[in-house]
């Protein structure tokens, strides 16, 4: 497939009101209705949750084929660990399943999650925060070519809902711009993320919105999360992005606000998974969700400004050479995991970092903030397998 | 966007598969 055919230059695309759809019963009983309506303009489908899965019903394949025909099916990976420092064999099968697929499906963009598991093999768990360095944009911008090359479309990375510090919440935006800038790809704007960065860091909308390049956000994502008590500060709550939830009034507020200031905006996507869509309300409410997240991106459409004509594909040809890794942040990972996963308290976690060698390094744990250091470790141990 | 009816019928089984066979 070539992905250049999709985009004819010049031609103005509207933004699409998307849902996250999976093979996952919950979530599609809760779509169903809308999807009758013929109201999903646009599906996102996480394809490497299905990489195991040794046959999908072909009820589901024709689902996505009939987005897929209209190129309004766009890809969101999960499990590829950006930034990893080790170039694994997981990875390699994760490139070669998506060429594969990308020969069956137009993706319209294919998208993946800043950071790196700690989970096995660095291929579960959650996506956690890398220094932002000279070595990890090198990794990064690497790692983005080799997407590109196995699927030939447009690639995007998502911002993490999860920091340690807020100077790394403030130069995010940036070093997402610089990683994206080999392929000429886009950013994935999540506003719960941003929801999340903006509670726990104490940052207002309008100090953290300018840090990122608006100009290349493609897509936007609104979710719901929970609330987690600290055991350190019991007056301080952690907002975490769960996906388990409604959307919260205030991402709607954030939708509200951020969509005209996304000139390049094409996709508005409702996220929730299906452990939250179990009973009869929770549908009720993710399809009222989507209702007035439609309301939204119909009423956004007439104002949006369109300055810019990027299709976000990479002006020269890419060169992909040698495989970049990296030994000492590999090593680095590999403490930090085994930190995150083992340690039986957020004192002792503290304790062993400092002996580690992320003391006095780019990681500059002496900054993590405590609150998110005890979250860091409650997340690690959850995903722990 | 509008879906056929035969695939929302074989969407509605499989759901159906899916919760129960």
């Amino acid at each position: 497939m070539n992905g250049k055919e999709l985009h004819p230059v010049g031609k103005e695309p509207e933004i699409l009101s998307t849902i996250a759809c999976n093979l996952d019963a919950d979530i599609l009983s809760a779509a169903f209705p809308l999807l009758e309506e013929g109201r999903v303009e646009a599906i996102e489908w996480s394809f490497d949750t299905l990489y195991w899965a040794a046959q999908v019903p072909y009820w589901f394949t024709d689902l996505l084929l009939a987005y897929s025909q209209q190129s309004r099916l766009i890809g969101h990976g999960v499990f590829f660990s950006l930034l990893s420092g080790k170039w694994t064999k997981e990875q390699q099968h994760w490139l070669e399943q998506l060429k594969q697929l990308s020969s069956q499906y137009s993706f319209d963009h294919i998208t993946e999650h800043f950071g790196f598991f700690t989970g096995q093999n660095f291929h579960s768990g959650a996506p956690l925060y890398v220094p932002y360095t000279s070595t990890t944009l090198r990794i990064g911008q690497d790692r983005l070519s080799r997407i590109y090359d196995a699927c030939q479309c447009p690639v995007g990375l998502e911002n993490l809902a999860f920091s340690y510090s807020l100077d790394e919440v403030k130069q995010h935006g940036e070093f997402l711009e610089k990683l994206v800038a080999p392929v000429n790809g886009f950013l994935i704007l999540d506003l719960h993320n941003l929801y999340c960065q903006l509670h726990n860091f104490s940052i207002t909308y309008e100090d953290l919105i300018t840090l990122y390049p608006l100009n290349r956000v493609r897509e936007i994502h609104i979710s719901g999360g929970s609330w987690e008590a600290s055991v350190l500060e019991p007056e301080k709550k952690v907002r975490r992005d769960t996906h388990d939830d409604a959307v919260p009034e205030e991402v709607f507020h954030l939708l509200e606000l951020t969509v005209p200031k996304c000139s390049n905006l094409k996709y508005v996507v409702l996220e929730q998974l299906g452990n939250g869509l179990k009973t009869e309300s929770s549908r009720n409410r993710f399809r009222q969700d989507f209702l007035k997240m439609e309301a939204l991106v119909q009423k956004s459409r007439s104002s949006l400004s369109r300055q810019d004509d990027n299709l976000f594909l990479p002006v020269q040809p890419l060169q992909t050479g040698p495989v970049v890794e990296d030994d000492m942040l590999h090593d680095q990972q590999l403490q930090l995991s085994h930190i995150l996963e083992t340690a039986p308290s957020y004192e002792e976690a503290r304790r062993l970092l400092f002996t580690s060698s992320l003391a006095g390094s780019d990681w500059k744990i002496e900054n993590w903030a405590p609150h998110m250091l005890e979250t860091a470790v409650s997340i690690a141990q959850k995903w722990k397998r | 966007m509008k879906i056929p009816k035969a695939l929302l019928g074989a969407i509605l089984v499989g759901i159906t598969v899916q919760t129960t066979c």
